[in-house]
Protein backbone atom coordinates (compact mmCIF):
# COMPACT_ATOMS: atom_id res chain seq x y z
CA UNK A 1 0.00 0.00 0.00
CA UNK A 2 1.11 3.35 -0.90
CA UNK A 3 -0.07 6.71 0.36
CA UNK A 4 -0.94 7.53 -3.12
CA UNK A 5 -3.11 4.19 -3.74
CA UNK A 6 -4.67 5.10 -0.48
CA UNK A 7 -5.67 8.40 -1.25
CA UNK A 8 -7.03 7.16 -4.41
CA UNK A 9 -8.90 4.35 -2.59
CA UNK A 10 -10.72 7.56 -0.27
CA UNK A 11 -11.79 9.22 -3.41
CA UNK A 12 -13.28 6.35 -4.89
CA UNK A 13 -14.94 5.95 -1.44
CA UNK A 14 -16.37 9.40 -1.55
CA UNK A 15 -15.06 10.26 1.79
CA UNK A 16 -11.25 11.64 3.32
CA UNK A 17 -9.42 10.80 6.41
CA UNK A 18 -7.37 12.98 8.68
CA UNK A 19 -3.01 13.16 8.42
CA UNK A 20 -3.56 11.07 11.89
CA UNK A 21 -6.07 8.31 10.32
CA UNK A 22 -4.14 7.83 7.13
CA UNK A 23 -0.68 7.01 9.00
CA UNK A 24 -3.19 4.30 10.94
CA UNK A 25 -4.81 3.06 7.79
CA UNK A 26 -1.12 2.33 6.41
CA UNK A 27 -0.91 0.26 9.49
CA UNK A 28 -4.10 -1.57 8.95
CA UNK A 29 -2.89 -2.57 5.60
CA UNK A 30 0.49 -3.46 6.95
CA UNK A 31 -1.06 -5.82 9.31
CA UNK A 32 -3.52 -7.11 7.06
CA UNK A 33 -1.04 -7.67 4.56
CA UNK A 34 0.97 -10.07 6.87
CA UNK A 35 -2.26 -11.81 7.58
CA UNK A 36 -3.11 -12.25 4.18
CA UNK A 37 0.58 -13.96 3.53
CA UNK A 38 -0.63 -17.31 5.99
CA UNK A 39 -3.86 -17.18 3.80
CA UNK A 40 -1.65 -17.13 0.43
CA UNK A 41 0.07 -19.84 2.12
CA UNK A 42 -2.66 -22.63 1.93
CA UNK A 43 -2.66 -24.68 -1.35
CA UNK A 44 -6.18 -24.48 -3.01
CA UNK A 45 -5.78 -25.43 -6.51
CA UNK A 46 -8.25 -27.46 -7.02
CA UNK A 47 -10.62 -26.23 -4.25
CA UNK A 48 -13.67 -24.29 -6.04
CA UNK A 49 -14.69 -20.73 -4.96
CA UNK A 50 -17.92 -21.01 -2.19
CA UNK A 51 -19.56 -17.90 -3.20
CA UNK A 52 -22.05 -18.63 -0.59
CA UNK A 53 -22.28 -20.78 2.43
CA UNK A 54 -26.04 -22.43 2.22
CA UNK A 55 -27.71 -23.19 -1.00
CA UNK A 56 -29.34 -20.30 -2.89
CA UNK A 57 -31.82 -19.84 -5.49
CA UNK A 58 -33.24 -16.79 -7.11
CA UNK A 59 -36.68 -15.29 -5.80
CA UNK A 60 -39.65 -14.08 -7.81
CA UNK A 61 -42.49 -12.03 -7.16
CA UNK A 62 -45.49 -12.01 -8.72
CA UNK A 63 -44.88 -9.84 -11.77
CA UNK A 64 -47.62 -7.60 -10.60
CA UNK A 65 -47.19 -3.76 -10.20
CA UNK A 66 -47.45 -2.65 -6.59
CA UNK A 67 -46.65 0.77 -4.77
CA UNK A 68 -45.55 -0.56 -1.51
CA UNK A 69 -45.08 2.99 -0.40
CA UNK A 70 -46.20 6.37 -1.50
CA UNK A 71 -43.77 9.30 -3.23
CA UNK A 72 -44.03 11.08 0.03
CA UNK A 73 -43.69 8.29 2.70
CA UNK A 74 -40.51 8.12 0.54
CA UNK A 75 -39.16 11.73 0.41
CA UNK A 76 -40.16 12.32 4.32
CA UNK A 77 -36.73 10.18 5.23
CA UNK A 78 -34.77 12.49 3.11
CA UNK A 79 -32.51 15.19 4.34
CA UNK A 80 -33.90 17.67 1.98
CA UNK A 81 -36.49 17.72 -0.43
CA UNK A 82 -39.54 19.29 -2.24
CA UNK A 83 -43.21 18.25 -2.78
CA UNK A 84 -41.99 15.72 -5.51
CA UNK A 85 -38.04 15.62 -5.72
CA UNK A 86 -35.04 15.12 -3.39
CA UNK A 87 -33.43 18.10 -3.25
CA UNK A 88 -29.13 18.30 -4.21
CA UNK A 89 -26.87 20.83 -5.12
CA UNK A 90 -27.09 22.43 -8.99
CA UNK A 91 -25.44 19.35 -11.28
CA UNK A 92 -25.36 20.71 -14.29
CA UNK A 93 -22.68 23.79 -14.42
CA UNK B 1 -25.97 2.52 31.73
CA UNK B 2 -29.13 3.79 29.41
CA UNK B 3 -29.47 0.63 27.37
CA UNK B 4 -31.56 1.91 24.60
CA UNK B 5 -31.31 4.54 22.03
CA UNK B 6 -34.91 4.42 21.01
CA UNK B 7 -37.29 3.55 23.97
CA UNK B 8 -40.90 1.81 22.15
CA UNK B 9 -42.50 0.47 25.11
CA UNK B 10 -42.09 0.47 28.49
CA UNK B 11 -43.96 -2.81 28.99
CA UNK B 12 -41.78 -4.81 26.30
CA UNK B 13 -40.23 -7.31 27.34
CA UNK B 14 -37.53 -7.81 24.56
CA UNK B 15 -34.80 -5.74 22.70
CA UNK B 16 -34.27 -5.11 19.50
CA UNK B 17 -30.36 -3.98 18.51
CA UNK B 18 -30.24 -0.93 16.76
CA UNK B 19 -29.46 -2.99 13.16
CA UNK B 20 -32.73 -4.33 12.90
CA UNK B 21 -35.66 -1.92 11.52
CA UNK B 22 -38.39 -0.94 13.29
CA UNK B 23 -41.25 0.58 11.49
CA UNK B 24 -41.61 4.11 12.09
CA UNK B 25 -38.45 4.41 14.85
CA UNK B 26 -34.96 5.81 14.22
CA UNK B 27 -32.57 3.17 13.50
CA UNK B 28 -29.09 3.91 12.88
CA UNK B 29 -26.67 0.43 13.16
CA UNK B 30 -24.69 3.01 15.43
CA UNK B 31 -23.37 5.51 12.74
CA UNK B 32 -24.04 9.08 12.66
CA UNK B 33 -24.12 8.70 8.94
CA UNK B 34 -28.21 7.40 9.33
CA UNK B 35 -29.16 10.37 11.38
CA UNK B 36 -32.99 10.63 11.28
CA UNK B 37 -33.45 7.29 9.40
CA UNK B 38 -37.22 6.03 9.87
CA UNK B 39 -37.68 3.04 8.41
CA UNK B 40 -41.16 2.39 6.71
CA UNK B 41 -41.09 -1.21 7.77
CA UNK B 42 -40.24 -3.72 10.24
CA UNK B 43 -37.63 -6.61 10.00
CA UNK B 44 -39.13 -9.89 9.48
CA UNK B 45 -37.88 -10.95 12.89
CA UNK B 46 -39.47 -8.08 14.16
CA UNK B 47 -42.76 -8.78 12.64
CA UNK B 48 -42.98 -12.30 13.86
CA UNK B 49 -42.26 -11.21 17.34
CA UNK B 50 -44.89 -8.27 17.43
CA UNK B 51 -47.60 -11.15 15.66
CA UNK B 52 -46.27 -13.47 18.11
CA UNK B 53 -47.68 -11.04 20.58
CA UNK B 54 -44.37 -9.80 22.46
CA UNK B 55 -43.77 -6.24 22.90
CA UNK B 56 -40.42 -3.99 22.01
CA UNK B 57 -39.08 -2.51 24.57
CA UNK B 58 -36.78 -0.46 22.30
CA UNK B 59 -33.88 -0.28 20.15
CA UNK B 60 -30.34 -1.26 21.83
CA UNK B 61 -26.90 0.90 21.34
CA UNK B 62 -24.70 -1.20 18.71
CA UNK B 63 -21.48 -0.77 17.19
CA UNK B 64 -21.04 1.16 14.00
CA UNK B 65 -22.58 -1.63 11.53
CA UNK B 66 -21.63 -3.97 14.10
CA UNK B 67 -17.93 -4.11 13.26
CA UNK B 68 -16.35 -4.04 16.83
CA UNK B 69 -15.96 -6.13 19.42
CA UNK B 70 -18.67 -5.70 21.87
CA UNK B 71 -20.46 -2.19 20.61
CA UNK B 72 -17.74 0.03 21.36
CA UNK B 73 -17.51 2.20 18.18
CA UNK B 74 -21.38 3.51 18.38
CA UNK B 75 -21.86 6.54 17.91
CA UNK B 76 -23.87 6.93 20.74
CA UNK B 77 -21.24 5.79 23.17
CA UNK B 78 -20.04 2.97 24.32
CA UNK B 79 -22.01 0.44 26.80
CA UNK B 80 -19.81 -0.15 30.33
CA UNK B 81 -20.57 -2.95 33.00
CA UNK B 82 -21.19 -2.06 36.61
CA UNK B 83 -17.17 -2.76 37.29
CA UNK B 84 -16.50 0.07 34.01
CA UNK B 85 -15.37 -2.71 31.58
CA UNK B 86 -17.13 -3.14 28.13
CA UNK B 87 -19.99 -5.30 26.57
CA UNK B 88 -22.64 -5.25 24.20
CA UNK B 89 -26.07 -2.72 25.32
CA UNK B 90 -28.15 -6.11 24.20
CA UNK B 91 -26.64 -8.83 26.46
CA UNK B 92 -25.89 -6.02 29.34
CA UNK B 93 -30.31 -5.10 29.14
CA UNK B 94 -30.64 -8.91 29.67
CA UNK B 95 -28.18 -9.53 32.21
CA UNK B 96 -29.68 -6.67 34.33
CA UNK B 97 -33.13 -7.98 33.53
CA UNK B 98 -33.98 -4.92 31.85
CA UNK B 99 -35.47 -7.55 28.78
CA UNK B 100 -36.16 -11.09 28.94
CA UNK B 101 -34.75 -11.70 25.44
CA UNK B 102 -33.22 -9.88 22.99
CA UNK B 103 -32.79 -10.06 18.46
CA UNK B 104 -28.97 -8.80 17.54
CA UNK B 105 -27.23 -9.31 14.25
CA UNK B 106 -24.23 -11.16 14.81
CA UNK B 107 -22.20 -9.79 11.43
CA UNK B 108 -18.54 -10.35 12.89
CA UNK B 109 -19.24 -12.16 16.39
CA UNK B 110 -20.40 -8.76 18.71
CA UNK B 111 -23.12 -10.08 20.40
CA UNK B 112 -21.43 -13.93 21.50
CA UNK B 113 -18.47 -11.65 22.50
CA UNK B 114 -21.36 -9.61 24.62
CA UNK B 115 -23.12 -12.57 25.78
CA UNK B 116 -19.62 -14.34 26.91
CA UNK B 117 -18.99 -10.93 28.92
CA UNK B 118 -22.45 -10.07 30.32
CA UNK B 119 -23.00 -14.29 31.26
CA UNK B 120 -25.67 -14.41 29.45
CA UNK B 121 -26.57 -16.98 26.48
CA UNK B 122 -26.86 -15.96 22.57
CA UNK B 123 -27.54 -18.48 19.68
CA UNK B 124 -26.69 -17.36 15.72
CA UNK B 125 -28.61 -19.45 14.08
CA UNK B 126 -27.56 -21.45 10.61
CA UNK B 127 -28.04 -19.02 7.87
CA UNK B 128 -30.76 -18.96 6.16
CA UNK B 129 -33.39 -19.86 8.38
CA UNK B 130 -33.80 -16.43 9.92
CA UNK B 131 -35.26 -13.63 7.69
CA UNK B 132 -32.26 -11.27 7.31
CA UNK B 133 -35.42 -8.67 5.41
CA UNK B 134 -35.38 -5.19 7.07
CA UNK B 135 -31.57 -5.68 8.66
CA UNK B 136 -29.37 -3.04 7.91
CA UNK B 137 -26.72 -5.19 5.97
CA UNK B 138 -23.30 -5.09 6.33
CA UNK B 139 -21.45 -8.62 4.85
CA UNK B 140 -24.75 -10.35 3.72
CA UNK B 141 -22.60 -13.56 2.89
CA UNK B 142 -22.67 -13.93 6.55
CA UNK B 143 -24.38 -11.96 8.95
CA UNK B 144 -27.72 -13.53 10.99
CA UNK B 145 -30.12 -12.60 13.08
CA UNK B 146 -29.71 -14.22 16.68
CA UNK B 147 -31.59 -14.15 19.70
CA UNK B 148 -30.01 -13.19 23.08
CA UNK B 149 -31.53 -14.43 26.77
CA UNK B 150 -30.89 -15.17 30.31
CA UNK B 151 -30.86 -18.93 29.51
CA UNK B 152 -31.36 -21.34 26.66
CA UNK B 153 -35.54 -22.19 27.33
CA UNK B 154 -35.53 -18.69 26.87
CA UNK B 155 -33.62 -19.04 23.52
CA UNK B 156 -35.32 -21.57 22.32
CA UNK B 157 -38.63 -19.88 22.98
CA UNK B 158 -37.72 -16.70 20.34
CA UNK B 159 -36.13 -18.32 18.07
CA UNK B 160 -39.05 -20.91 17.19
CA UNK B 161 -40.97 -17.85 16.57
CA UNK B 162 -38.44 -15.73 14.45
CA UNK B 163 -37.19 -18.62 12.01
CA UNK B 164 -38.83 -20.13 9.01
CA UNK B 165 -38.96 -19.46 5.91
CA UNK B 166 -39.40 -15.34 4.02
CA UNK B 167 -40.43 -15.05 0.59
CA UNK B 168 -39.06 -11.52 0.79
CA UNK B 169 -35.29 -13.14 1.50
CA UNK B 170 -33.39 -14.37 -1.04
CA UNK B 171 -31.19 -15.83 1.48
CA UNK B 172 -33.29 -17.73 3.16
CA UNK B 173 -34.24 -21.46 3.53
CA UNK B 174 -37.55 -23.48 2.36
CA UNK B 175 -38.62 -24.89 5.67
CA UNK B 176 -41.87 -22.87 6.52
CA UNK B 177 -40.83 -23.80 10.34
CA UNK B 178 -38.03 -25.13 12.48
CA UNK B 179 -38.60 -27.36 15.94
CA UNK B 180 -36.26 -26.73 18.46
CA UNK B 181 -35.91 -28.37 21.82
CA UNK B 182 -33.79 -27.80 24.79
CA UNK B 183 -33.62 -30.84 26.61
CA UNK B 184 -32.44 -33.44 24.14
CA UNK B 185 -30.08 -36.36 26.58
CA UNK B 186 -26.24 -35.17 25.81
CA UNK B 187 -24.91 -38.14 27.74
CA UNK B 188 -23.24 -40.15 25.27
CA UNK B 189 -23.01 -36.94 22.82
CA UNK B 190 -19.00 -36.32 21.72
CA UNK B 191 -17.77 -32.80 21.55
CA UNK B 192 -14.26 -31.65 20.15
CA UNK B 193 -12.31 -28.77 21.81
CA UNK B 194 -10.36 -26.87 19.43
CA UNK B 195 -7.11 -26.84 20.53
CA UNK B 196 -5.63 -23.64 18.54
CA UNK B 197 -8.69 -21.68 19.83
CA UNK B 198 -7.94 -23.10 23.70
CA UNK B 199 -4.37 -22.82 23.07
CA UNK B 200 -5.02 -19.37 22.05
CA UNK B 201 -6.98 -18.19 24.89
CA UNK B 202 -5.75 -16.12 28.30
CA UNK B 203 -5.85 -18.50 31.48
CA UNK B 204 -8.75 -17.09 32.64
CA UNK B 205 -10.80 -18.05 29.38
CA UNK B 206 -9.17 -21.72 29.63
CA UNK B 207 -10.14 -21.95 33.36
CA UNK B 208 -13.98 -21.39 32.06
CA UNK B 209 -13.74 -23.32 29.82
CA UNK B 210 -11.77 -26.30 31.83
CA UNK B 211 -14.78 -25.41 34.01
CA UNK B 212 -17.83 -25.92 31.41
CA UNK B 213 -15.99 -29.03 30.30
CA UNK B 214 -15.84 -30.84 33.59
CA UNK B 215 -19.80 -30.20 33.91
CA UNK B 216 -20.63 -31.91 30.01
CA UNK B 217 -18.30 -34.64 31.00
CA UNK B 218 -20.53 -35.59 34.11
CA UNK B 219 -23.54 -34.98 32.34
CA UNK B 220 -22.20 -38.25 30.33
CA UNK B 221 -20.67 -36.90 27.29
CA UNK B 222 -17.44 -37.30 25.75
CA UNK B 223 -14.72 -34.82 24.77
CA UNK B 224 -11.73 -34.98 22.72
CA UNK B 225 -9.46 -32.86 21.53
CA UNK B 226 -9.29 -31.81 17.76
CA UNK B 227 -6.92 -29.42 15.31
CA UNK B 228 -8.02 -27.23 12.79
CA UNK B 229 -4.50 -25.82 11.54
CA UNK B 230 -5.76 -23.31 9.17
CA UNK B 231 -8.44 -21.37 11.37
CA UNK B 232 -6.69 -18.28 11.32
CA UNK B 233 -6.44 -18.01 7.76
CA UNK B 234 -10.40 -18.60 8.25
CA UNK B 235 -10.14 -15.66 10.31
CA UNK B 236 -8.61 -13.45 7.43
CA UNK B 237 -10.55 -14.64 4.97
CA UNK B 238 -13.39 -13.40 6.97
CA UNK B 239 -12.05 -10.40 7.45
CA UNK B 240 -11.52 -9.77 3.76
CA UNK B 241 -14.85 -10.83 2.39
CA UNK B 242 -16.20 -9.19 5.59
CA UNK B 243 -14.81 -6.02 4.28
CA UNK B 244 -15.41 -6.31 0.82
CA UNK B 245 -18.92 -6.70 1.39
CA UNK B 246 -19.29 -3.61 3.62
CA UNK B 247 -17.97 -1.24 1.30
CA UNK B 248 -20.41 -2.76 -1.12
CA UNK B 249 -23.60 -1.92 1.60
CA UNK B 250 -22.25 1.13 3.07
CA UNK B 251 -21.72 2.48 -0.29
CA UNK B 252 -25.68 3.45 -0.36
CA UNK B 253 -25.31 5.96 2.37
CA UNK B 254 -24.59 9.34 0.41
CA UNK B 255 -26.61 12.11 2.57
CA UNK B 256 -29.44 12.29 -0.10
CA UNK B 257 -32.42 9.96 0.01
CA UNK B 258 -31.60 9.32 3.60
CA UNK B 259 -29.91 9.83 7.02
CA UNK B 260 -27.14 12.36 7.65
CA UNK B 261 -26.15 15.41 5.30
CA UNK B 262 -23.27 17.64 5.88
CA UNK B 263 -24.56 21.58 6.90
CA UNK B 264 -21.24 22.19 4.41
CA UNK B 265 -21.19 22.06 0.95
CA UNK B 266 -21.21 23.83 -2.44
CA UNK B 267 -21.64 20.98 -4.90
CA UNK B 268 -23.05 17.51 -5.16
CA UNK B 269 -19.19 16.45 -4.98
CA UNK B 270 -18.89 18.24 -1.86
CA UNK B 271 -22.03 16.85 -0.54
CA UNK B 272 -20.89 13.04 -0.93
CA UNK B 273 -17.94 13.95 0.36
CA UNK B 274 -18.61 15.67 3.59
CA UNK B 275 -21.39 13.70 4.56
CA UNK B 276 -19.85 10.42 4.23
CA UNK B 277 -16.70 12.12 6.22
CA UNK B 278 -18.41 13.49 9.05
CA UNK B 279 -21.16 10.32 9.59
CA UNK B 280 -18.97 7.52 9.94
CA UNK B 281 -15.92 6.21 12.20
CA UNK B 282 -12.72 5.69 11.38
CA UNK B 283 -13.26 1.56 12.00
CA UNK B 284 -16.20 2.17 9.10
CA UNK B 285 -13.51 3.67 7.08
CA UNK B 286 -11.14 1.50 7.55
CA UNK B 287 -13.50 -1.72 6.65
CA UNK B 288 -14.51 0.13 3.36
CA UNK B 289 -11.03 1.06 2.07
CA UNK B 290 -9.80 -2.62 2.94
CA UNK B 291 -12.69 -4.23 1.34
CA UNK B 292 -12.11 -1.79 -2.00
CA UNK B 293 -8.23 -2.35 -2.24
CA UNK B 294 -9.24 -6.32 -1.70
CA UNK B 295 -11.85 -6.14 -4.82
CA UNK B 296 -9.29 -4.23 -7.07
CA UNK B 297 -7.60 -5.72 -10.00
CA UNK B 298 -4.53 -6.45 -8.57
CA UNK B 299 -5.43 -7.64 -5.03
CA UNK B 300 -8.76 -9.89 -6.19
CA UNK B 301 -7.51 -12.96 -7.16
CA UNK B 302 -5.35 -13.60 -4.38
CA UNK B 303 -7.49 -11.99 -1.56
CA UNK B 304 -10.67 -12.38 -2.12
CA UNK B 305 -11.28 -14.98 -4.77
CA UNK B 306 -8.68 -16.77 -2.16
CA UNK B 307 -10.69 -16.06 0.66
CA UNK B 308 -13.65 -17.48 -0.91
CA UNK B 309 -11.73 -20.85 -2.17
CA UNK B 310 -11.12 -20.73 1.93
CA UNK B 311 -14.80 -21.17 2.97
CA UNK B 312 -14.32 -24.09 1.26
CA UNK B 313 -12.17 -25.42 2.50
CA UNK B 314 -13.26 -24.44 6.56
CA UNK B 315 -16.69 -26.01 5.28
CA UNK B 316 -15.07 -29.28 4.18
CA UNK B 317 -13.33 -29.74 7.70
CA UNK B 318 -16.08 -29.15 9.50
CA UNK B 319 -17.95 -31.11 8.23
CA UNK B 320 -14.89 -33.59 8.44
CA UNK B 321 -15.10 -33.17 12.08
CA UNK B 322 -19.33 -33.28 12.22
CA UNK B 323 -19.39 -36.59 10.88
CA UNK B 324 -17.48 -37.55 14.34
CA UNK B 325 -18.81 -35.32 16.51
CA UNK B 326 -21.83 -33.74 17.83
CA UNK B 327 -20.44 -30.18 18.81
CA UNK B 328 -17.78 -28.01 18.74
CA UNK B 329 -16.65 -26.38 21.71
CA UNK B 330 -14.03 -23.39 22.10
CA UNK B 331 -13.29 -19.94 23.41
CA UNK B 332 -16.00 -16.85 22.46
CA UNK B 333 -13.08 -14.15 23.03
CA UNK B 334 -9.47 -14.61 23.63
CA UNK B 335 -10.27 -12.58 27.86
CA UNK B 336 -13.09 -12.35 29.93
CA UNK B 337 -13.09 -8.78 30.03
CA UNK B 338 -12.38 -5.90 27.61
CA UNK B 339 -11.56 -2.56 29.04
CA UNK B 340 -11.52 0.83 27.11
CA UNK B 341 -8.97 1.24 24.64
CA UNK B 342 -7.86 3.92 21.69
CA UNK B 343 -10.68 3.47 18.84
CA UNK B 344 -7.82 3.81 16.25
CA UNK B 345 -6.93 -0.33 17.15
CA UNK B 346 -10.54 -1.42 16.46
CA UNK B 347 -9.71 -3.11 13.31
CA UNK B 348 -6.59 -4.92 14.66
CA UNK B 349 -8.18 -5.96 17.83
CA UNK B 350 -11.15 -7.12 16.25
CA UNK B 351 -9.57 -9.06 13.96
CA UNK B 352 -7.79 -10.80 16.66
CA UNK B 353 -11.04 -11.69 18.45
CA UNK B 354 -12.49 -13.11 14.59
CA UNK B 355 -10.11 -15.99 14.96
CA UNK B 356 -12.80 -17.38 17.85
CA UNK B 357 -15.82 -16.47 16.43
CA UNK B 358 -15.53 -16.60 12.63
CA UNK B 359 -15.94 -20.51 11.36
CA UNK B 360 -19.88 -19.75 12.52
CA UNK B 361 -20.20 -16.79 10.03
CA UNK B 362 -17.98 -17.99 7.49
CA UNK B 363 -19.97 -21.34 6.70
CA UNK B 364 -23.16 -20.43 7.95
CA UNK B 365 -23.37 -23.25 10.56
CA UNK B 366 -24.88 -22.19 14.03
CA UNK B 367 -23.17 -20.71 17.07
CA UNK B 368 -24.07 -20.86 20.73
CA UNK B 369 -22.53 -18.79 23.79
CA UNK B 370 -23.27 -19.87 26.97
CA UNK B 371 -21.69 -20.15 30.46
CA UNK B 372 -19.02 -18.37 28.79
CA UNK B 373 -18.03 -20.22 26.40
CA UNK B 374 -19.26 -20.91 22.53
CA UNK B 375 -20.26 -24.22 20.77
CA UNK B 376 -20.78 -24.70 17.23
CA UNK B 377 -22.73 -27.20 15.44
CA UNK B 378 -23.31 -28.47 12.07
CA UNK B 379 -25.75 -27.26 10.00
CA UNK B 380 -29.18 -26.80 11.65
CA UNK B 381 -27.96 -28.69 14.91
CA UNK B 382 -29.58 -25.73 17.01
CA UNK B 383 -31.22 -28.41 19.04
CA UNK B 384 -27.65 -30.07 20.25
CA UNK B 385 -26.25 -26.50 21.56
CA UNK B 386 -29.23 -25.59 23.15
CA UNK B 387 -29.84 -29.00 24.79
CA UNK B 388 -26.01 -28.71 26.07
CA UNK B 389 -26.75 -25.39 26.95
CA UNK B 390 -29.48 -26.83 28.66
CA UNK B 391 -28.23 -29.40 30.49
CA UNK B 392 -25.83 -27.47 32.20
CA UNK B 393 -27.79 -24.82 33.15
CA UNK B 394 -30.34 -27.13 34.69
CA UNK B 395 -26.90 -28.66 37.06
CA UNK B 396 -26.37 -25.25 37.92
CA UNK B 397 -30.23 -24.82 38.72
Amino acid sequence: MTVEILKALESLNEFRLTDSEEQKAMEVFGFMENEAEELRSIDTENVDVMVHCMPMTNVFREDVREQPFTREQLLEGAPEHSEDSWIVPRLVK
Amino acid sequence: MDYFVTEIDRAGTVAVDDTLLVKGFETKAGSHILDGFVPLFSADAVDRLLKAGYAVKGKTHTGEFGLDIAGETSYHGVCKKADGSLSTAAAEAVASGTVKVALCVDVNGAPRRGAALSGVDFIKPTYGTVSRYGIIPTACSGEQVGVCAGNAEDVKELLSVIAGHDGKDGTSLPAEKYGYSSDKDISGMKIAVVKELYDAAKDEVKSVLDNYLNKIESSGAKIETVSVPDVKAYATAWQIMLSAETCNNISRYDGVKFGYRTPTYKDIDELYVNSRTEGMGFTAKMNVLYGSDVLSKNQYLSCYDKSLRLRRVASEKMKEIFASFDAVIAPAMSSASVEEYDLAQTFERTKKELLFTTVPNLIGIPAMVTGGVQLWGAAFAESTLLSIAGAVERMAD
